[in-house]
């Protein structure tokens, strides 16, 4: 394909927006000490909190209890026997993977049609843009009454088009989808602007090379734009997860976590256990579970990044 | 032949605008249907099926909340902390992004590296040693405490965009004002800041939308009445009223939602691009 030819693989390293990304600065080698010591000067403060709720974690730390004991590995022996976390667990690993997964393909379709010419272009871009800048917790609140059973806007649609009035927030896996389509609906917009700034750096010669190779719509976007604009996904999705696993406000008020723990987020679990339970050390120790998956996704997401980027 | 060309051709057309109706249907409804409930006249809100088109709108919910509730001190409490918070995260960002961007020094990537990683973990995995470190040193319930949480919170991002668009623009400038003699800050302020300007507006205007947004540090750490912001009032006007649990008012609740998205809607219309640009130039370049 016209793709993989060397020289315009060379045009597009020297002056895509997609080369001159994030990357380069993962690419450093050859550090020397003096610059890894200044470099962890200028990292401590960010890495001191996390020392800190590192140190708590090994307490019983309580406000209302007024403790402050050291209690080893209590509170994370806890944490591997709490059924609480355990869903937390299972629900964090279903809507990051949905919620990414959904995120990343009906951003690159908007990103997509966003890129065609067409009247009123200007307006539907900034339409595009409304949810990415409503309030998280506005979307989590409103999308309560969206959702609810008899009033609701969504049971509305599917009353006229079905008759049914499904119990979105009861059940256990309506709930985690109304979660789930709630959060693809804010967050789709960043991605589809992120992904159209892409599919603008990559230069029409490609798809002209394209075109006299034979390729119609559907092949060059399959063989000119989707690997070009790989790199530029992968580190989307990383970006996309981390956010996922950190997020708080869906939780909060669409759900409460609920029914029982189903759609629990170990934010809002460390946001119960810290701030209405009261107990910090416990908190502390979830708190550094969250931090520890998050630096798992980031070093796995990495190593796929890298690999993509020597693929390209 | 042609005729069957044009046929096709026709066929797609249509297909393309279904397609952005969809879309912006998709968008728009639940936004429309918010707008609906706030201006419900009472007794209109629980209708089955729901009425799409209105006969009447009321305000009653907006006088029923500005009643209940301090919202203009909220609104200005929001405004305050968005606002300085920006310029905080603006002046402090501007120094290290300038820094980064033209004095080359070692490890310059290292720290912007940094930034990224504490930009991404934000919140919850360090809200408790900085809720006991707030408590001792009083700082609960103050807009000084809030306006230091926020500010460091837009600092990672700001500092990468305005690298990014420093980096767009030559040093030639710079250098012939050296070479006349100027010193740093009037450097700074006469020459490098006017031509960033596009630089600082755009990061103006995403960081005045983030922290009027944010609802999970005022959570935490604004308790008292006078220190709360406007999207800690969804939860409390839903229960203006409220005879039990289960009594939870949606119309009250929509009020404050369009109350507090209309000035983010504003500011997203307008500035669509520089928005847009400020989105990408913290991922590209």
């Amino acid at each position: 394909m016209a793709s993989t030819d060397a020289g315009h693989r060379q045009l597009i390293t020297d002056h895509s927006p997609l080369t001159t990304g994030v990357l380069p600065l993962f690419g450093q080698q050859n550090l020397s000490t003096r610059r890894i010591l200044l470099a962890w000067l200028l990292v401590t403060p960010v890495v001191l909190w996390r020392l800190l709720t590192f140190y708590i974690s090994f307490f019983d730390n309580s406000p209302v209890r007024r403790t402050f004991d050291f209690v080893g590995l209590d509170n994370y022996i806890a944490l591997t026997r709490d059924s609480n976390v355990d869903a937390t667990l299972t629900f964090t690993l279903f809507f990051t993977v949905t919620s990414v997964i959904l995120q990343v393909v009906f951003g690159l379709a908007i990103a997509e049609l966003l890129n065609q010419r067409f009247r009123m272009r200007n307006l539907t871009r900034a339409v595009n843009l409304l949810p990415w800048a409503m309030a998280p917790i506005v979307i989590a609140t409103a999308a309560r009454w969206i959702f609810h059973q008899d009033y609701g806007l969504i049971n509305d649609i599917i009353w006229r088009l079905s008759g049914e009035r499904p119990l979105w927030l009861v059940n256990f896996t309506t709930a985690r989808f109304a979660v789930t389509i709630t959060d693809v609906w804010k967050n789709t917009a960043f991605l589809s602007v992120i992904f159209l700034s892409g599919l603008q750096g990559i230069p029409l010669e490609l798809y002209e090379a394209a075109k006299i190779d034979g390729a119609d719509g559907v092949r060059s976007y399959w063989y000119v734009t989707l690997p070009l604009l790989m790199p530029l996904i992968i580190s989307m999705i990383i970006f996309t997860a981390i956010f996922r696993v950190l997020s708080f406000e869906i939780v909060y008020a669409l759900t409460n976590g609920g029914p029982g723990t189903a759609t629990s987020l170990l934010s809002y679990l460390v946001y119960l256990e810290g701030f209405r339970v009261l107990n910090f050390g416990y908190a502390s120790a979830i708190a550094m579970l969250l931090f520890f998956i998050v630096l798992l996704v980031g070093v796995l997401g990495y190593g796929f990044l890298r690999r993509a980027w020597e693929r390209l | 032949m042609n005729t069957q060309l044009d046929f096709k051709r026709g066929i797609r057309t249509t297909l393309f605008i279904l397609v952005v109706i969809l879309f912006l249907t998709v968008v728009l409804l639940p936004i429309y249907y918010i707008f609906l409930t706030a201006f419900a006249p009472s007794g209109k809100l629980f209708t089955v099926p729901l009425t799409y088109v209105p006969r009447s709108l009321a305000v009653e919910r907006f006088q029923d909340i500005f009643g209940a509730l301090p919202i203009a001190r909220y609104m200005l409490n929001s405004t305050m902390l968005a606002t300085l918070s920006t310029v905080l995260a603006l002046t402090v960002s501007l120094l290290a992004a300038y820094a980064i961007a033209r004095l080359d020094f070692p490890g310059a990537n290292l720290v912007m590296v940094g930034l990224l990683a504490s930009s991404m973990l934000p919140g919850t995995a360090t809200v408790i040693p900085l809720f006991q470190m707030y408590q001792s040193l009083n700082l609960m319930d103050t807009l000084l405490g809030l306006l230091i949480l926020y500010g460091s919170a837009l600092l990672p991002i700001t500092t990468w965009v305005l690298v990014s668009f420093l980096r767009q623009v030559p040093v030639e400038i710079e250098d012939a004002a050296k070479v006349d003699g100027a010193s740093f800050f009037p450097l700074l302020w006469r020459i490098v800041l006017p031509v960033i300007r596009p630089g600082i507006a755009t990061m103006f205007l995403i960081n005045f939308i983030i922290g009027w947004n944010e609802f999970f540090t005022p959570l935490i750490f604004a308790r008292g009445a006078g220190v709360k912001v406007i999207t800690m009032a969804l939860s409390e006007a839903q229960v203006i009223g409220a005879r039990s649990e289960f009594d939870v008012s949606w119309g009250n609740m929509s009020a404050v939602a369009i109350l507090t998205t209309i000035p983010v809607f504003i500011i997203t219309l307008i500035f669509q691009r520089q928005i847009v640009e400020g989105i990408t130039s913290g991922v590209f370049k």
